[in-house]
């Protein structure tokens, strides 16, 4: 049932462009011609109901293992952290006013707003900071989603009424960040008995701190929020959120464009330009902490030599993957660090690796492989082939095929195993038996990337190709120790060019998101969707 | 049967690669993977799993969700009326058309009508279901806006009339996976009945060509049919995953490949055995119907 299935919806994406450009005549007619964003210029007006397409059924819990993608919506728009993702991703205060480190960065302390109240009118304290943490994400036989982001964190203690304290086992300059990225505060006096599994909050009505509270939670269709009355901030001006779940993307387009959506991502690239000619519909696109790579497994001899990982990314046409896959929207990656961050960002390493096939053929042959029978490179007389696993989600699989392409240019034979997503995921990464795969990793807004990089996380975490290096160790802790913005600027400048000359993993592209949004809808800070959920209060609809 | 059906899918979905999607998640370490499985009772070997699911099930209980922690007759509660209620739209529509159409066809047999309808419902039966759905999606919603495109009822009114009009566009694709056959096997069945004797014996005395056709042929034909419609059924469980997922309707189908996609055993293993009760159901109104229209059965 499944491969059958993906088939058909592959089929379905480029289908569904032709039938739409077939409609689209009939379409424009029925339409009033476009017109623009009205009133713009007026200032926010309360009232109004925003609906926004998710996936699936979400899981109103930012820490339950079971609460993927399609629950960070709505957890974003009814949880706090502590501090929350700022519009230039830098952390900004939410629950907590402010922080301060000691001067040995090994404990942090956090004052907490005062006067905040839950959405069933219980006060908040920093017992519920120190609940969500000690007893929650801590606690190892819980399992709970994120954990591994807290591997420094010992315990959290209550101060007073309105202090925590963050005890940790080692520097970790990036604690703030971390904390706004899907950490919500859990409800202590709602939680105790088993916090991670309790379904009337999980799959109900859960009692949150955010500008918006869930009013309803309808399985398989929708979860509708209304205002919290009890939340700190400025009242929110839109009246309703309402979330419906709608799981196929080309119905989710077919939505927009009748208008029964007003904001969504379009993860189906190749509908843009029908998107974009649609009256009403505004087009953007987005930053994205995310990057795409190529991972060689570490334990293949053939992968350790450094000339023969860049001689790949030259072989590579990545910008050819771009336009083709991502319909232009996205930039050539070199490092882990994504051009959203702003702050740390190096782009005069953009162009470290044009595409270049006569540089990839010179530098193999400096490996020591070189041209045998077919036209493929051979080395000791082994010819070069190996196997790259394609999970089946999102572009990975047109991408691999542009990638055996231009490493068959020169002679590097790829052969293509494509998995249904769950078998893939317990093939290449549980028991790490794989050659080589492509992915991406989506990370929180800061550039320390240790989890993803750090020797200690080879094999069981997520060092993904195993790579394993003294000088990257010793880069990534730096980052983590150093206190001021300046030294951490220049210690993960340092990091991005060495990365992109010693290539642990190869590094593809960075993608931007398009969101679709209706021209009524205003207020939307210029941040991947996800993102602007923190920002959920200042959304606006202009009257039409 | 359903015993059966539910050993042989416990261990099969057991043996499948992969595993619960909370723990088949990029995210997350070896640690946690760890933890999580043994949360789950994942470590316990499967024969043992499945004593203690016979055990509950005997007394009605099918477990609980992997992927909400909710009881698995719950989860399949909410979403089998939704359904009952689309299938049973597209078998009422299939019927209700496919037989007079075939009945049609086999009286006005090798005539330019006959031609036409039989490469309907050739084309019928190529057509994808998605595509369909989509196609008739832009039509109606996006272009005539006339009916919605997804979700059983409207958000801010949830009324009959509204129920209705989200059923029209789901019902109509789905019955497109069952109507050709109906109208074929509606038309062959009435050919072979209009060439028995006792149909020229029922036409030679006298009696008027429409008491002939709705006496005789078309209860007649009907037999196959019935057999052939029972037979149906699974496909249109089938069919209704894609028309679930097209149009966003929370039904069994998608539940099942929510289930499959994250590896939710229990719930896997309730919904063969619900997908398995349909199955015996439907057979045993096949056979009662039979003894209505043929009056050579009787039940014993």
């Amino acid at each position: 049932m499944r491969p059958a299935l993906s088939t058909f919806l592959l089929r379905a994406t480029s289908l569904t462009v032709v039938a739409a450009l077939a409609v689209s005549a009939c379409t424009s007619a029925t339409q009033p011609g476009a017109s623009t964003a009205p009133s713009a210029q007026a200032g926010p007006v309360a009232g109004g109901t925003v609906t926004i397409p998710i996936g699936a059924d979400p899981t109103l819990n930012p820490w339950s293992p079971n609460a993927f993608v399609e629950s960070l919506f709505i957890n974003r728009a009814i949880f706090d952290g502590l501090t929350k993702p700022g519009k230039d991703l830098a952390p900004a205060p939410d629950l907590a006013e402010s922080w301060t480190t000691a001067s040995d960065g090994l404990s942090w302390t956090f004052k907490l707003r005062s006067g905040v109240k839950w959405s069933d009118g219980k006060p908040f304290s920093a017992d519920d900071v120190a609940f969500t943490f000690n007893d929650v994400v801590l606690k190892p036989d819980l399992g709970a989603q994120n954990r591994a982001s807290y591997a420094a964190v010992k315990s959290v203690t209550v101060v007073d009424a309105n202090t925590v304290r963050f005890d940790l086992t080692r520097k970790f300059a990036a604690l703030a960040s971390f904390l706004a990225y899907n950490a919500g505060i859990l409800p202590k006096h709602v939680l105790s008995a088993d916090p991670l599994k309790t379904t009337s909050f999980n799959k109900g009505v859960p009692v949150s701190t955010g500008p918006f509270k869930v009013e309803k939670y309808t399985s398989g269709q929708s979860v509708s929020l209304v205002r919290n009355e009890n939340y700190f901030g400025a009242k929110p001006y839109l009246e309703k959120v309402v979330f419906t779940v709608v799981p196929d993307p080309n119905t989710q387009i077919a939505q927009a464009l009748s208008g029964d959506l007003q904001i969504m991502i379009l993860d189906n690239k190749a509908a843009v330009d029908r998107v974009k000619s649609a009256s009403g519909l505004l087009v953007v696109s987005r930053p994205l902490v995310q990057y795409y790579w190529l991972s060689l497994n570490q334990t293949d001899s053939r992968f350790t030599d450094v000339r023969v990982r860049q001689a790949f990314v030259h072989a590579i046409d990545r910008q050819a993957i771009i336009k083709s896959v991502e319909l232009g929207y996205g930039s050539i990656a070199n490092s882990p660090i994504t051009p959203a961050l702003k702050a740390y960002y190096d782009p005069s390493l953009a162009s470290k690796y044009p595409y270049d096939p006569a540089k990839a053929t010179e530098l193999l042959k400096a490996a020591g492989w070189t041209p045998g029978a077919g036209g493929v490179l051979q080395k000791d007389g082994k010819p070069f082939v190996f196997t790259m696993d394609v999970g089946q989600r999102g572009v990975l699989e047109p991408v691999n095929a542009l990638i055996q392409q231009d490493l068959k240019k020169v002679g590097v034979t790829v052969e293509l195993n494509t998995m249904e997503w769950n078998a893939y995921i317990q093939k290449d990464v549980v028991r790490r038996e794989y050659t080589a795969t492509v992915n991406w990793w989506t990370y929180p807004s800061d550039p320390d990337v240790f989890p993803y990089y750090h020797s200690s996380a080879a094999g069981k975490r997520f060092n993904i190709p195993g790579y394993q290096d003294p000088r990257l160790d010793d880069l990534l802790v730096q980052g983590q120790s150093a206190s001021d913005l300046e030294t951490r600027k220049a210690v993960y400048k340092e990091l991005q060019r060495y990365t992109s000359e010693v290539l642990p993993y190869l590094f593809l592209w960075y993608p931007q998101e398009i969101d679709v949004l209706s021209s009524a809808l205003q207020g939307v800070p210029e941040l991947g969707l996800r993102d602007s959920m923190h920002y959920i209060g200042e959304w606006w609809l202009a009257k039409k | 049967m359903i015993v059966f059906a539910s050993a042989l899918t416990f261990f099969f979905v057991n043996l499948a690669p992969g595993g619960p999607a909370s723990v088949m998640r990029f995210d997350v370490t070896a640690e946690q993977r760890e933890a999580l499985i043994k949360r789950m009772g994942l470590d316990r070997p499967v024969t043992q799993r499945y004593v203690e699911w016979v055990a509950g099930a005997v007394r009605g209980d099918l477990g609980s969700s992997l992927l909400t922690d909710e009881p698995v007759a719950q989860r399949i509660g909410e979403r089998l009326p939704n359904t009952l209620t689309l299938a049973g739209a597209a078998l009422v529509l299939s019927i209700g058309i496919g037989i007079p159409i075939g009945l049609i066809q086999a009286l006005r047999r090798e005539s330019a009508l006959d031609h036409v309808l039989s490469l309907l419902s050739a084309t019928g039966l190529a057509v994808p279901v998605f595509w369909l759905g989509i196609v008739l999606i832009l039509i109606f919603a996006v272009s005539l806006r006339v009916l919605p495109s997804a979700g059983v009822t409207g958000i801010a009114a949830d009324t009959i009339a509204e129920r209705l009009r989200h059923l029209v566009l789901p019902a109509v694709v789905l019955a497109t996976t069952v109507l050709p056959t109906v109208v074929r096997f509606m038309r062959s069945a009435a050919i072979e009945v209009l060439h028995e004797d006792y149909i020229r014996t029922a036409a030679s005395k006298g009696l008027a060509p429409r008491v002939v056709v709705t006496r005789h042929v078309l209860r007649n034909a009907l037999i196959p049919v019935v057999s052939a419609i029972g037979a149906l059924v699974p496909r249109l469980l089938g069919g209704a995953v894609v028309t679930e997922q097209v149009f966003s309707w929370p039904g069994l189908g998608r539940l099942a490949l929510e289930a499959a996609q994250g590896r939710d055993y229990p719930l896997i293993i309730g919904l063969t055995v619900v997908a398995a009760s349909i199955a015996v159901v439907t057979t045993l109104i096949v056979d009662i119907a039979y003894t209505r229209i043929d009056p050579r059965v009787r039940l014993g």
